[in-house]
């Protein structure tokens, strides 16, 4: 067929990135704006603008975050979402505080088998959801129950002990060195993207059924995505006892919440399909860049979660509204 | 016989659970089954069935309630403060209280409903935006002045009993039979359903989606502060953390009620079910003396197994 | 013959106790291109699926001329991921590799391009979302995959339905070239001129069985086949009763995607919509019901002007809306007979909000008897009803709303021949009762032989109205497409 006046006209190359990158886009200029607002507030109560220091502090403590957000994002592209992550974490936590003892050796062959409990408890939340034929929501709120009780099991009370050659190579307070893992991360990402089992993942959350018509293997998929989600959120875990020093098997709960509100903030749809890990790694940032500000602007620490939570609906709903615009404009 | 319906079946399951459960609880401590320990077991699940009225109100129409810990939180503080533990302003505490959940309702059903914020995102928020109003108003419910006591008027009727029953459970009683009422027989309840099963359809029909999911966010709310002025009332003080283990707690239980978290399909009668489900369970694990880690591993797995055993989509 | 390349042989399947094939038979050899017609339900998609190995038949087999012979399916419900490229949808599951055995997604719109200029499409930008393109292109990017796949044996069903003349043509081109090469095709259409062009033989179902094969055979005698029955039998006589009083008009009415339209409904009328899908007819019935509502213009009812921004101010203003999907925009499935019939008119039937139960058993009682609906009772859920019968009920919940103007839009679509005639005859009775009834249909037969008068609508605009002794299917069709000059008379669409 030769194109025709009633042919509708081609849009640009540029025109095509930012119609279908609108959430990471998006999630772009709220992180700059963060970062911005950020600066502001640093430099005029500080009379200087943040330097090594802040940076390196404000990247240790997004990376735990930032590792069970792109956990998180992998379900949430199958259209599914884990409530379990905050399990997870404090599992692996725990399973730190109470194995690494004091070489780094040992440390970094537990931290191997801890990411492996991680997949296990992936893997449970994976074939409970393809297998189960049970919703992602329920399943997940049940395994959280059961990992955040084997945490506590693991470690009753807080304790234990990080090796601290083992905090210094995850989160050296020194240098913002874990700038590297979240680099890495981002390689690591961008092979599965462009695997066979990346496509599956988008396939599926974009339209199961027909997913199912073309050949994708969707349940082997799926529990893929549960499996690296669950290596995800104990890579956040290892992060956090390394930051931490020690273990507690309660702090990791709110990152199922908080791991959640990065995803959305980071442009990923909750309907499936739409987003990547780059957009999550920036909701990341942008939701430890808020407590920041809220911190350096004095804001009554009483008030945190209340301007946390009108952020994220500012934030939704703007950008929903924003998104919605451009892509009509095309 | 005619066949039972596949909700008529899930709600019999959830009965047939939580009998199951406390069989299972007198085999393992006996004593387990007599009169004061079951209404104490009743009484604590009363709290959880009232929270979960309201979750299932929104699961019904495919929606779901994350504010509820910090409504509940806010309630208990709220009618503590606003009454001074006094008689005089339990009733104008009361309806502060259940007034300032009903309003968070409506803001999540308004957020949902008109500016189309997924639930989850829209109800998360909610409850940060209650936490820091609550602790920020409150000055970190700290203030001197206020009493953080449950007006004395609350508390004895939270403990009384009329008939020998404890009054937590008429209470629950008229809800239950309020909540069921009105799902199957009034227009509100076909509306609900209709809107869970096919919103598209439910407004062809001339449902008002919007004014329907306000009215369901808003009545979850209303029930979240109830749930948190009678536990206020049980324990006499308010605490921070008192409404925390609702949130997952009212859900749990109306997912093992036999209610769809898609929505459209379950009655609140399988949801009461579950809600007593879940706290024998507790109470068994309690009276055997286990450790919170084995309370909270067999919680999941029992959700589970049972979700597996009849929970499954059809 | 030879042995052919696909066969089926007494191939039985039922939906949930709805019988959709009952052992039909169908041949079809290398290098041919075989037409399978009959009315919505008669099994054809059901068959297609299960030649194509999506779904296993319950009795019968399929048998092949090879082993692994590829078999290429195009569905009629459209399998495109929405959020992907029309490039990532083209080459899904055979993605180019790169480096590192990874896939260059780099090069993906470069080789879907020169794959589809290869086929001959060079209007469809392989960057833009499936999303994002016409139903249409849709359509196309979907035969383009499986036919990229180099399939041996092709089944296509319903390609045609989004189509223009333009590309039905490009369709049949590679039809005609894909036989040749020795391509098997099995092909269902309802537009009968497509049919004869393209193929070699016709085999007409009905009732989920094949009733003959031919190479060649008229239409006339395919519809007595197709439906039992000869033409004329199917419709009731149109009533001649003198038109009532006006009791809708629309002035300056104005939909998204529509002009501005001016229409009269009388009572005692049927007022058909004709015209091709996605012509603007959808926003005039859905801009009447407010879902959305009416950009500009009026609406008045009896005269005085009412605002109808929502369903619930149309129904107010006594219209009802039956859509053409009853599933998704209709019924709701795993709810009960009873609830489907009387969502509507729940403020009648109660008291403070309280339902009279009795009251509504009564109602719900009339109303399946009236209609004949075939339930074993009013707890049935209606998604275990036949479609037919789905479709009785929802045409009831509106009768029951005592609504006096029917927005009846595409309501015969995936109903069987039975049902259809009852249809007919309820639609026919009501008029005659003094309803005023706006009639979309998809099927310019069900136009010409239902409706008082019909207008046609060609791009969002009223384009030809025609009365009683000018209608026939054909008139409709040549209005409809009275620029291009095309020449197919769709049929039991």
């Amino acid at each position: 067929m030769q194109p025709d006046a009633a042919a509708l006209p081609r849009g640009s190359r540029l025109g095509h990135a930012i119609g279908q990158n609108i959430g990471l886009i998006l999630a772009g200029a709220i992180l700059t704006l963060a970062v911005a607002g950020f600066l502001m507030v640093y430099s005029i109560e500080q009379h200087r603008l943040p330097g090594n220091f802040e940076l390196t502090s404000t990247v240790n403590n997004a990376i735990p975050l930032v590792f069970a957000a792109v956990g998180q994002s992998f379900v949430v592209l199958t259209r599914g979402i884990d409530l379990s992550v905050g399990g997870v974490v404090d599992l692996a936590n725990a399973l730190a505080a109470v194995t690494m003892g004091k070489s780094l050796g040992g440390a970094l062959l537990w931290s191997a088998v801890i990411l492996a409990v991680g997949a296990a408890c992936g893997l449970v939340n994976g074939l409970l959801v393809a297998f189960g034929r049970l919703q992602p929501i329920v399943v997940t709120l049940a395994t959280l129950s059961i990992y955040q009780g084997l945490a506590i099991r693991v470690l009753p009370a807080p304790g234990g002990a990080i090796p601290p050659a083992y905090t210094n190579l995850l989160v050296n307070p020194n240098a913002p060195w874990a700038l590297v893992y979240i680099g890495l991360l981002i390689l690591a990402w961008a092979a599965f993207r462009r695997s066979r089992t990346g496509v599956d993942l988008y396939a599926i959350g974009n339209d199961e059924a027909s997913s199912r018509a073309l050949g994708v293997r969707v349940l082997r998929t799926k529990i893929i995505a549960y499996m690296l989600d669950g290596a995800l959120a104990a890579a956040a875990g290892l992060f956090l006892a390394a930051s931490a020093t020690a273990g507690d098997a309660t702090t990791g709960n709110s990152y199922t919440l908080t791991s959640i509100v990065a995803v959305v903030l980071g442009g990923v749809s909750l309907f499936g399909g739409r987003g990547s890990a780059a957009g999550a790694i920036a909701g990341a940032f942008i939701t430890t860049l808020i407590v920041n500000i809220l911190f350096f602007s004095h804001v009554n620490p009483l008030y945190q979660s209340f301007y946390e939570g009108v952020f994220l609906i500012v934030a939704v709903v703007l950008g929903g509204a924003i998104g919605g615009a451009i892509r009509r404009r095309q | 016989m005619r066949a039972l319906s596949v909700d008529t079946r899930r709600i019999l399951y959830a009965i047939i659970a939580a009998i199951g459960l406390f069989v299972v609880g007198e085999a393992a401590h006996p004593g387990f089954l007599s009169g004061p320990s079951v209404a104490s077991i009743l009484v604590i699940a009363s709290f959880v069935g009232i929270v979960a009225a309201g979750q299932c109100f929104v699961i019904l129409i495919g929606g779901i309630d994350l504010s509820v810990p910090w409504v509940m939180n806010a309630a208990a503080i709220l009618l503590t403060t606003t009454s001074l533990g006094k008689n005089t302003g339990a009733p104008e505490a009361i309806a502060a209280a259940i007034g300032m959940g009903v309003a968070v309702g409506v803001a999540n059903g308004i957020g949902i409903a008109v500016f189309g914020i997924p639930a989850v995102v829209m109800t998360l928020a909610a409850n940060g935006i209650v936490e820091g109003l609550t602790l920020g108003l409150s000055g970190g419910f700290t203030c001197s002045s206020c009493s953080s006591y449950a007006p004395p008027l609350i508390q004895t009727l939270a403990h009384g009993t009329l008939l020998g029953i404890p009054d937590a459970l008429w209470l629950w009683a008229f809800v239950t039979a309020l909540v069921s009422g009105a799902l199957a027989v009034t227009r509100f309840g076909r509306a609900t359903y209709a809107l869970g099963t096919n919103p598209l359809a439910a407004t062809l029909a001339g449902i008002d989606a919007r004014r329907m999911t306000i009215l369901l966010y808003a009545l979850c709310g209303g029930f979240a502060a109830l749930g948190g002025i009678m536990l206020v009332g049980f324990g006499g003080q308010a605490s921070l953390g008192l409404g925390d283990p609702y949130l997952f707690t009212s859900i749990a239980a109306v997912v093992i009620g036999g209610v769809n978290i898609l929505g459209g399909r379950g009655n609140y009668l399988g949801v009461a079910a579950g809600a007593v489900s879940l706290t024998v369970l507790v109470s068994v694990l309690l009276a055997l003396s286990m450790p919170d880690y084995v309370r909270s591993i067999a919680y999941g797995v029992v959700i589970l197994a049972l979700l597996l055993a009849y929970g499954r989509e059809t | 013959m030879t042995a052919p390349a696909i066969a089926a042989r007494g191939v039985s399947k039922s939906f949930g106790g709805v019988k959709a094939l009952t052992r039909a038979s169908i041949a079809v050899a290398r290098g041919s291109v075989h037409a399978l017609v009959g009315e919505n339900g008669a099994g054809k998609s059901t068959l297609i699926k299960i030649l194509g190995g999506r779904i296993a038949a319950d009795e019968g087999s399929v048998e092949t001329g090879g082993p692994d012979l590829r078999i290429g399916t195009v569905f009629q419900e459209l399998t495109l991921l929405p959020y992907m490229t029309v490039a990532e949808n083209l080459l899904l599951g055979r993605e180019p590799r790169g480096r590192l055995g990874l896939i260059d997604r780099a090069a993906m719109p470069r080789i879907a391009e020169a794959e589809l200029a290869g086929l001959g499409i060079t209007h469809i930008d392989p960057r833009a979302l499936a999303a994002d393109i016409s139903l249409a292109e849709r359509q196309i990017i979907e035969i383009a995959r499986v036919i990229m796949a180099r399939p041996q044996i092709l089944l296509l069903d319903e390609a045609t339905s989004a189509l223009v003349e333009r590309e039905v043509a490009w369709l049949f081109g590679q039809i005609r070239a894909l036989r040749d090469a020795g391509v098997a095709i099995v092909f269902t259409s309802h537009r009968w001129g497509e049919i004869t062009s393209i193929a070699d033989e016709i085999t007409i179902f009905r009732n989920g069985t094949d009733v003959g094969t031919f190479t060649s055979i008229g239409e006339d005698e395919a519809i007595t086949l197709m439906t039992g029955q000869a033409l004329e039998t199917i419709f009731p006589a149109r009533g001649a009763q003198p038109p009532g009083p006006v009791l809708l008009s629309l002035r300056g009415a104005r939909a998204e995607g529509t002009a501005p339209l001016d229409l009269d409904l009388r009572a005692g009328e049927i007022l058909g919509i004709g015209g091709l899908a996605g012509h603007g007819h959808r926003a005039l019935f859905f801009g009447l019901f407010g879902a959305p509502g009416f950009r500009e213009g009026r609406i008045e009812r009896e005269g005085r002007p009412v605002r109808i921004t929502a369903p619930w101010d149309a129904i107010r203003a006594g219209l009802a809306l039956v859509p053409e999907d009853r599933k998704s925009e209709g019924l709701f499935l795993p709810l009960s007979v009873r609830d489907n019939f009387t969502l509507p008119i729940l403020r009648r039937l109660s008291r403070l909000g309280i339902l009279r139960l009795g009251a509504e058993r009564a109602t719900v009682a009339e109303s399946i008897r009236r209609l004949a609906v075939r339930t074993p009772s009013a707890q049935q859920p209606v998604g275990a009803l036949s479609g037919g019968n789905q479709q009785k009920v929802l045409l009831g919940r509106w009768l029951l709303t005592r609504s006096r103007i029917l927005l009846l839009y595409d309501v015969t679509r995936g109903v069987d021949v039975a049902t259809k005639h009852e249809i007919y005859e309820l639609i026919a009775g009501l008029a005659r009762e003094g309803y005023a009834i706006l009639f979309y249909s998809s099927d310019a037969e069900e136009l010409a032989h239902l409706c008082h008068r019909v207008k046609v609508m060609r791009r969002g605009a009223f384009v030809a109205e025609l009365p009683a002794d000018a209608l026939s299917a054909e008139a409709i069709v040549a209005a409809a497409m009275r620029e291009s000059g095309k020449t197919e008379i769709p049929h039991a669409a």
